[in-house]
């Protein structure tokens, strides 16, 4: 599928002011007549903005995953969806190096709690003997 | 390290049995969700389907994230079955979810999409893939139509009209069928009541045939030459005009031998003829 679109230039929120305009200005006439038969009637536009919205996803994805050149893409030249492809960190990655972070700070918390709640106690007498001192005497 | 929280799909991932099944879960659930709306036969089918999974816990998470298109957690999912279950060890999620995408009627564009994404996530080859699906569903896996052409759509809203045409004929079928039998119960006066049954139905025939084209038949198939809806207004009729007769006006292609000159003529003739009834009609 063609994203009409990205064609003709526009952002997919456009207005239908924004699309008659660039309809208007577009110089390819068998992309104006398509253009003009699926954005300009609402239902129609609806259909095709859902299954837009489908093939965005699947685009996004396979330039994260590394399918951009996979063999059910290879056929249609024009593809209008493909992205180049995205070389951040994959998410299970991160997500277990979150894990190994979070196990991390747990343990460490185990191990240090003793001396932590001794230091806690002593602080908290030491502040309450102050009190009374300078309190009461 | 930013201090994000977990997201939802990641709690579920990390609460599972198996994380494996856990993302296959969340993928037949996207495959759902992407046909519009989540019915509740759908659920049920889902819920079917859910036993043969190791989730261990409740489905209502995994479809609502479907449902809100949440791409961070397909993607998480798309990662964790490629890890898991790619080659030999896909097909049975693949049958399973070719299945699920062919449950409710023919096959919708999204989820043809969305099939061919998990094939390939998975390595399985189109041409294996189309033998799996054939295997599973019976029909050929073939590409739907483009709906970014005005094809698609001039051919839809024939079909719709045609399947509209024929639930009226049917409904009329019906009745006059009723009729039809409520005539033999008197059969005392046979002859004279198939006579004039026979004198009514010629009497409908003619009237059908005067009703038949609706008083704006012609004025839609004269906007449908012109390539416009019906409802389209004066200006937009000119316009249309104006853009055909340009294109497809005989001088333009006076230079390129008779036969082309005179298709091109037959053509400017309908959309003038078109045109001017359009003009007189409104």
């Amino acid at each position: 599928m063609r994203d009409l679109y990205q064609r003709l230039g526009i952002d997919r929120q456009a207005g239908t002011d924004d699309i008659r305009q660039a309809i208007d200005a577009c110089d390819h006439n068998a992309l104006k007549t398509d253009a003009s038969t699926v954005l300009e009637v609402p239902s129609r536009r609806e259909e095709y903005d859902r299954l837009h919205a489908t093939l965005t996803d699947i685009g996004c994805l396979r330039a994260r995953l590394g399918l951009t050149h996979g063999p059910y893409w290879r056929d249609s030249v024009a593809n209008d969806f493909s992205l180049p492809p995205d070389t951040s960190r994959p998410l299970h990655e991160v997500l277990l190096s979150r894990i190994g972070e979070a196990v991390m700070l747990h343990n460490r918390w185990r191990r240090y709690r003793g001396p932590w709640l001794i230091g806690g106690i002593f602080v908290l007498g030491f502040l309450m003997g102050a009190a009374l001192c300078h309190w009461w005497l | 390290m930013p201090l994000a929280r977990f997201s939802s799909f990641e709690l579920l991932l990390l609460k599972s049995r198996h994380q494996t099944d856990t993302a296959s879960l969340l993928l037949m659930a996207w495959v759902l969700a992407s046909r519009g709306h989540i019915t509740a036969p759908d659920r049920q089918r889902f819920a079917e389907l859910a036993h043969d999974f190791r989730h261990g816990h409740d489905l209502d998470p995994l479809i609502e994230i479907a449902a809100s298109h949440d791409l961070a957690a397909i993607q998480l999912a798309a990662e964790v079955l490629h890890k898991d279950a790619s080659g030999e060890r896909a097909y049975p999620f693949l049958r399973q979810v070719t299945a699920l995408a062919a449950s409710d009627g023919p096959l919708t564009a999204a989820n043809y999409h969305i099939l061919c994404f998990l094939a390939d996530l998975l390595g399985v080859p189109p041409n294996e893939f189309s033998g799996l699906f054939e295997a599973t569903t019976g029909q050929p896996f073939k590409a739907p139509d483009d709906p970014s052409c005005t094809a698609y759509w001039q051919a839809k809203e024939r079909q719709q009209e045609q399947h509209h045409q024929r639930e009226s004929e049917n409904r009329r079928d019906s009745s006059s069928r009723q009729q039809h039998q409520h005539d033999h119960h008197r059969q005392d006066q046979r002859s004279q009541q198939q006579q004039r049954h026979h004198h009514q139905r010629q009497h409908e025939k003619r009237s059908n045939t005067h009703q038949s084209p609706p008083p704006n038949d012609r004025t839609r198939r004269a906007l449908a030459v012109l390539g416009l809806e019906p409802g389209a207004s004066r200006s937009e009729i000119r316009k249309a005009y104006r853009r055909l007769a340009q294109v497809h006006h005989p001088d333009r292609v006076f230079a390129r031998g008779d036969a082309i000159t005179a298709s091109a003529s037959q053509r400017f003739q309908r959309i003038k003829k078109a045109y001017d009834y359009l003009m007189e009609a409104s």
